[in-house]
């Protein structure tokens, strides 16, 4: 259990890196975007094109500063933790069970239940995260 | 996380202890003592309710209460533990109620298996969510 937490979390950690790229270079597209249609459009248009910009690039760094403040991350890392201490009782549970110290049958089962539900619950997680990164990667920019 | 998994289980634990003291009742439905000596005490197990402020915790087994000692006499006066009147002490145990009680709990316990199934499986739909 102990690779895949580590994994996971540089991964979250990975994921929020490539976000603040991906805003540098969107905020350094709509900056050299603005010369070009200051100079070409008249007044009026200019400031339209800088109203629908700014709000843009200051909802994509807002985006960064939640997973740069590292929330997606400890949760993910908390979850793992969790994941972790529940897959540890359902191991010691199974001993139990093979050296005959275990005095209750459903002890184990609901233990290994946890520890299933908990793990599916994590990669489910972990893989609509990563389906999030690659639908950002996939945006044409 | 998972509470429902945690309280089925106590519940589980519950009828387990439960038949253990059915079982233990059932095994020494003719245990014989000599009329000076107290008969076999069946166990009646105590559920005791775990509060927590909200949906609550639980069961756990509160205690184990003893039925009384006195029996009832039996005339056989060819058993070594015969008294002079040819009189011995069996357990105030009935055998059908005993059987009728162990239905209950293993019905108690089955209960609570089948819900830890339904609780997994409304986890599990609950992950398959949103997923095509």
């Amino acid at each position: 259990m102990a690779v895949p937490a580590i994994g996971g979390i540089s991964g979250a950690g990975g994921l929020s890196h490539l976000a603040e790229l991906y805003r540098q270079q969107i905020t350094g597209s709509a900056a050299a975007a603005r010369p070009a249609s200051t100079a070409a459009a008249a007044t009026a248009g200019t400031g339209a094109v800088q109203a629908t910009g700014t709000p843009g690039v200051g909802g994509v760094s807002g985006v960064s500063g939640v997973s740069g403040g590292g929330s997606f991350t400890s949760a993910l890392g908390d979850g793992l933790r969790a994941v972790e201490s529940l897959d540890r009782t359902a191991s010691a549970k199974a001993v139990a069970a093979a050296t005959g110290d275990l005095t209750d049958v459903h002890d184990y089962v609901i233990a290994a239940t946890q520890a299933q539900v908990a793990t599916e619950l994590t990669t489910t997680v972990r893989n609509k995260a990563l389906d999030a990164f690659n639908e950002i990667m996939r945006m044409p920019l | 996380m998972f509470a429902a998994l945690g309280i089925s289980g106590s519940g589980m634990l519950v009828h387990r202890t439960w038949m253990d003291a059915i079982s233990d009742n059932i095994a020494n439905v003719n245990t014989v003592r000599a009329t000076d000596e107290e008969a076999f005490r069946a166990r009646y197990v105590i559920a005791q309710a775990l509060e927590n402020g909200s949906t609550g915790a639980g069961v756990a087994v509160g205690g184990i209460e003893l039925s009384d000692a006195q029996g009832r006499l039996v005339f056989d006066p060819t058993h070594p533990l015969a008294d002079a009147n040819g009189l011995v002490r069996l357990p105030e145990v009935d055998l059908g109620e005993q059987l009728t009680t162990m239905i209950m709990a293993q019905r108690g316990y089955q209960a609570n298996i089948a819900q830890v199934d339904r609780v997994k499986a409304a986890y599990q739909s609950a992950l398959q969510m949103g997923r095509s």
